[in-house]
């Protein structure tokens, strides 16, 4: 028996083990329960290098991969609304279609802005389906920041819920707006890339760019995370984090491996819990801010269904992990990603160790560079599905790492068990409630305002949110901080606006380079 | 300031500015929750609360009842700055 494959893996020969593994599967909507695959198997079939995806693959050939092995089973949930692998797999090829029939091509960039939704999955694949490269702009950047995104990133298009003057609608409440740049390539060699996704980060340096990733590199990530994660298809992912900030070694990977996953968009714990009962969620993957709601929940309701919760985006304060635990019986696990890089750290003992990232992944080397006398120093990583290249500017990851090694600019050490635990960064990046915020990025609004000369913003530590916001600030004549703040929020997402503004001087400087002198941010 | 309806007012000013779009109307009595606010909104609005009314809202206390909408949150505020211990 052959089934055949819609993509560039044409025949999948289905063998005696897997002609029974699909007898057995058992599905049912209503209780959703499901006997899990032989994830061997499945990576045998979806990622031998015997078959015709392991030189240069397209992500879309994982999907249609699942959609062929189980194209009844759920997919995505949204609300009430299920969506099987085979009826995913048709929207992605029909939104495809509509995307080639307004001449969008290959090698372009198209953003991305939408909420998490079944549609946000499907576009993501229609666009690789058609060899695009996807950009993901979070919903809550306000219009500058995302012309910003758009012109640094050389953007053909950008779909959105956002008509706008010259929105073209492509499906029901989405619309494309082209730029007016369709560029398909800056970069010598950039199309040869087969690049799938970019995404921005502030790398080590603290300077937003945009993180290149190709087909094969995401693949390979996927891959490494799962070798712990050990996702299945008898898992039903409870998923309440953006998709625009989190999408690869998570929702690709979770369908790549025929689990379901649940949009509980939910911010709120009583719902979110209902949710997971209603479903029977098995796993979460969530920051600890949520972790701190759920935790603080007073209900009555319980998790008895979920057998691995991850925490991850920031550290994992050790009162949400003890009341976490307390409430809801499950140790918290943390994990440590990094866009760069992929989930490199899963910690395996969080019972013993509660605020270790773990050890690294079995594919992945870590070392700890100029170690201080007590073992701490910048963590640095090797390992398979690394970044391809920074854009903008361009620069290939054999120029970035010529040994192999990517150094984080997080300060950690290692235990006599290889555990890492981190303790803080070199970078000023703010991290707030598991969210990145670029200092530089709510510096240069500062220093648009006509009363301020320069500025200086940092991070400060908050025992809920990890850190908050703050600035400083020089000015030509006083100035009142209120009206600061007003002016920021025309101009930024509301949760970057500096909770306090301070009037200086003088801003400090390094004695070297005259850069502006970042406070450390310090984890609790 | 710990007045309702003064809480209220500040809340709208807030929500209205920097949270949700013009198109939304938004009232004392708008469900929050049903008009997209999501787990960022939630960040910011969180730091408002601390740093406008200087109380930090318990997370047993951010529900659906409590973020129903504006009015029932203003009288949470009110009541948590009602029972603040007076400063030494």
């Amino acid at each position: 028996m052959e089934l055949k494959s819609k993509c560039r893996l044409t025949h999948i020969r289905v063998a005696g083990p897997f002609r029974s593994l699909l007898a057995g599967f058992n599905r049912s909507l209503t209780r959703l329960t499901f006997q899990p695959l032989n994830i061997d198997l499945v990576k045998q079939i979806c990622f031998s290098p015997s078959n015709e995806i392991s030189d240069c693959m397209n992500l879309t050939e994982l999907l249609d991969n699942m959609a062929c092995c189980l194209p009844q089973k759920s997919a995505l949930i949204e609300d009430d609304a299920i969506v099987s692998y085979e009826a995913l797999r048709k929207q992605t090829v029909e939104y495809a279609a509509q995307l080639e029939r307004l001449n969008l091509q290959s090698g372009q960039r198209v953003g991305l802005r939408l909420p998490n939704s079944i549609q946000y999955v499907a576009l993501t694949f229609a666009l690789w389906r058609i060899n695009a490269v996807v950009v993901p702009i979070p919903m809550e950047f306000k219009e500058e920041e995302v012309s910003t995104i758009a012109a640094s990133m050389h953007l053909a298009a950008i779909i959105s819920r956002e008509p706008g003057k010259a929105g073209v609608p492509i499906l029901a409440g989405c619309y494309l707006t082209w730029s007016g740049k369709p560029v398909t390539s800056r970069h010598d060699g950039q199309n040869e890339l087969n690049i799938a996704f970019i995404r921005f980060t502030s790398g080590t340096t603290n300077i937003r760019k945009g993180v290149v990733l190709r087909h094969e590199t995401i693949r390979e990530r996927i891959l490494a995370a799962n070798k712990t994660l050990c996702v299945s298809s008898a898992d039903i992912v409870m998923w309440n984090l953006p998709m625009s900030h989190h999408f690869l070694v998570t929702i690709v990977l979770y369908l790549s491996m025929g689990a379901t996953i649940v949009l509980a968009r939910h911010v709120l714990a009583g719902p979110f819990l209902e949710a997971v009962r209603r479903w029977n969620g098995t796993m979460l993957y969530t920051s600890p801010f949520h972790y701190g709601l759920l935790a603080r929940d007073n209900s009555s309701r319980r998790m008895d269904s979920v057998r691995l919760a991850v925490s991850t985006t920031c550290p994992l304060p050790r009162e949400v992990a003890a009341s976490f635990h307390a409430r809801h019986g499950l140790h918290l696990t943390q994990a440590l990603g990094i866009i760069e890089l992929g989930l490199v750290c899963v910690n395996h003992d969080p019972a013993g160790r509660w605020d270790s990232v773990g050890r690294p992944q079995p594919d992945y080397a870590v070392q700890i560079r100029n170690p201080d006398p007590e073992g701490f120093g910048e963590v640095v990583f090797a390992g398979p599905g690394f970044f391809d290249a920074y854009d903008d500017p361009w620069t290939l990851r054999s120029e970035l790492m010529p040994d192999d090694w990517f150094a984080t600019g997080d300060i950690g050490r290692l235990d006599d068990q290889g555990y890492l635990f981190l303790a803080g960064r070199k970078s000023a990046v703010i991290n707030l409630a598991g969210r990145k915020v670029f200092p530089d990025e709510i510096e240069a609004v500062l220093n648009r305002h006509p009363a301020i000369l320069e500025s200086r913003v940092f991070g400060l530590a908050h025992v809920r949110l990890g850190q908050t916001i703050a600035a400083e600030v020089v000015a030509r004549a006083s100035v009142d901080p209120e009206s600061l703040r007003d002016y920021c929020r025309v101009h930024l997402s509301p949760e970057k606006v500096p909770g306090s503004i301070q009037q200086v001087a003088c801003i400090e400087k390094t004695a070297v380079t005259g850069k502006i002198r970042r406070s450390p941010p310090s984890y609790e | 300031m710990s007045d309702p309806a003064h809480i209220e007012q500040r809340l709208l000013a807030f929500l209205r500015q920097g949270i949700f779009s013009e198109d939304i109307v938004v009232t004392e009595e708008t469900d929050l929750l049903a008009n997209g606010f999501d787990s960022l909104n939630l960040v910011a609005l969180l730091q408002y609360i601390e740093k406008e009314f200087g109380v930090w809202l318990p997370e047993s206390e951010i529900n659906e009842t409590t973020l129903k909408d504006i009015r029932h949150l203003a009288a949470l505020i009110a009541q948590l700055l009602h029972d603040r211990p007076p400063s030494p």
